[in-house]
């Protein structure tokens, strides 16, 4: 059995900035795998990267055995594979309903012409939508909010609410880019257990994060990158104790702490 | 829940007979001219609500599409002589060539310079009827263009011509309706907010815009053979930026993104200037204030002002009642 995500040495230059350098790493089924690293060495492009929002310069990415570099980023998404974004990216003027809404459009097949002469076939999956939409948000736990503008919910919420959208689609895969930045210390507990909830029910993640205590609680494999090289790779214990990762990145204090 | 829905099948009713009866009470062929180009008005601004309202591309080129959507079904039909239906179809498939010949562009550039693609495109297709002496009739014009006819009825007074135009605007506003409260609405309306979130839900955005290019187009290509067929005149003149900024002000008037609000804006904009006559020469300026002071007041534009009153009214006849049953309870 292939391995669920695996990136073969990607390369990407920004003219003379090696922004991900020859980076390889292979993500296990049923595992929730990180990517931790300074600022600027290369983990958002590298997220980038797999989803097809910037070309690469070399390299491979496979979903499952299949080769997805070199599509256009809405087919890497329908292919299986979610994203949340470091910098939330909602639709401010539509509510949070419609919002998860927008994330199951494709999942409905109707086009234009047969929505408009096929009223009752429309109908019935603008229902479906809808119940599927409605049930995700009671599964993440914000179906009271339903009918809220989304530029009237909180930072926190509206950073979930991208997850719930990215749910719609049903992936194999979710991309988490930062999910718990600007998060207060309840919100990002609760972030906690949506995540760990949806990951029970069987969609994997690949996730960004600078917060140590949500990475160390729930990922399985951490890949640490410095300068767009991976630097090391292993379990949480691993790489609290790698003197390379405390040296470019965790500190001696963390690891003090840790042991404590 | 039953009585609100009595409320809206009187409203509906008292609105259709309303239509109907325009004809009636209005006498003056001036005025029915004016309701008349209010029709095909509100049948562009409808199609514009696409690509403006709900995606959020700016497109300041309508005039090109009414003015190619126009000439196409007037051309085909005095010189082919073919119907002046057939010529409306070959209108729509125009609108299609267009949408997507102006949805390509939109997609590689953005904000302020698709505005000015726009304009340039309008401006080329006015210049081209305006040169094109031996097709288009240059500048002259072109004459005698055949009005529509159904079995030999020809549609050439301006009450038959309302009647026609009322039943085409009503089909075009139950096909924005419905197409703006589906998912494509929804979708349109998302690419405005955010484009790259929409991408990695799986839309194919190139397809998206060009199908919203695509809808306005056609909208805007229907009204102009509408226009053809109904003046039976009509030279390039017509079709300058002035027009194309036009209904985009009868869309920001009436509300963005909203089916109601376009049908508003499109009335407020023809028909104020009509009532304001009255004023003499300073009908102009007051006819400006009052779109100034509505956009500063009603941001969200005239449809909307007027939900918020009937919402407004409701509450307090609501609230008389439930006094009043408050007081016979004693």
């Amino acid at each position: 059995m292939s391995s669920l995500l695996q990136v073969s040495n990607i390369t990407k230059r920004f003219q003379g900035l090696v922004a991900v350098n020859d980076l390889s790493l292979t993500m296990e089924h049923r595992t929730i795998h990180a990517l931790i690293g300074p600022n600027g060495a290369g983990k958002t492009t590298t997220i980038n990267l797999i989803t097809g929002v910037t070309p690469l310069t070399s390299g491979e990415v496979q979903l499952d055995g299949k080769t997805i570099s070199g599509l256009p980023t809405f087919q890497v998404a329908r292919s299986g594979i979610g994203r949340t974004f470091q910098n939330i990216k909602v639709f401010p003027s539509m509510t949070l309903l419609e919002n998860v809404m927008v994330g199951g459009h494709e999942i409905a097949p109707m086009g234009i012409l047969k929505g408009l002469f096929n009223m009752r076939g429309a109908q019935k999956e603008e229902k479906l939508l809808k119940e599927k939409a409605e049930q995700i948000l009671d599964y993440i736990g914000m179906y009271k909010w339903k009918d809220e503008l989304m530029e009237n919910l909180p930072y926190g919420r509206q950073k979930i609410s991208e997850l719930a959208r990215a749910l719609m689609t049903g992936p194999k895969l979710i991309l988490l880019d930062e999910p718990a930045a600007g998060l207060n210390p309840s919100e990002r507990s609760e972030l906690v257990k949506v995540i760990m909830k949806v990951y029970e029910d069987g969609t994997d993640f690949f996730l960004i994060e600078h917060n140590m205590d949500v990475i160390m609680k729930i990922s399985s494999k951490i890949t640490v990158l410095n300068f767009g090289s991976k630097i090391a790779e292993g379990t949480p214990k691993e790489i609290q104790n790698n003197d390379e990762v405390i040296k470019a990145y965790l500190g001696r204090k963390y690891q003090a702490q840790s042991q404590n | 829940m039953t009585k609100s829905n009595i409320t809206k099948l009187a409203g509906i009713v008292l609105l259709s007979i309303f239509m109907l009866l325009v004809p009636v009470f209005v006498k003056n062929d001036y005025y029915m001219l004016v309701i008349n180009r209010l029709l095909i008005n509100i049948v562009i601004v409808l199609g514009l609500n696409f690509i403006t309202g709900l995606t959020g591309q700016m497109n300041l080129g309508t005039a090109g599409i009414f003015a190619l959507g126009a000439y196409t079904s007037a051309l085909l039909s005095k010189n082919l002589g073919i119907s002046p239906w057939l010529g409306m179809l070959a209108a729509v498939c125009m609108g299609l060539l267009i949408g997507v010949g102006l949805g390509f562009p939109s997609l590689r550039i953005k904000g302020v310079y698709l505005s000015l693609t726009t304009i340039g495109f309008a401006e080329v297709v006015r210049l081209l009827c305006a040169n094109l002496n031996d097709v288009t009739g240059g500048t002259q014009g072109l004459r005698q263009i055949p009005p529509f006819s159904v079995f030999g009825f020809k549609f050439n007074t301006q009450q038959s011509v309302y009647y026609l135009f009322l039943v085409i605007a009503l089909i075009a506003f139950f096909i924005a309706c419905r197409i703006t409260y589906s998912k494509w609405g929804r979708v349109f309306k998302s690419l405005r907010d955010n484009v790259e979130a929409v991408e990695m839900c799986g839309v194919n955005i190139a397809s998206v815009k060009i199908k919203a290019f695509t809808l306005a187009a056609v909208f805007g290509s229907i009204g102009g053979s509408m226009y053809a067929h109904y003046m039976g005149y009509m030279n390039p003149s017509t079709f300058n930026t002035d027009l194309s900024a036009n209904f985009v002000i009868m869309l920001m008037v009436g509300g963005i993104g909203s089916v109601v609000g376009n049908v508003v804006g499109a009335v407020i904009v023809t028909a104020l200037p009509e009532v304001l006559r009255f004023l003499g020469t300073y009908y102009q300026l007051v006819f400006a204030t009052i779109i100034v002071l509505g956009a500063i007041f009603l941001p969200n534009g005239w449809g909307d002002g007027i939900r918020r009153l009937y919402r407004w009214i409701r509450k307090k006849c609501v609230g008389q009642k439930t006094q009043e049953g408050g007081a016979e309870n004693e």
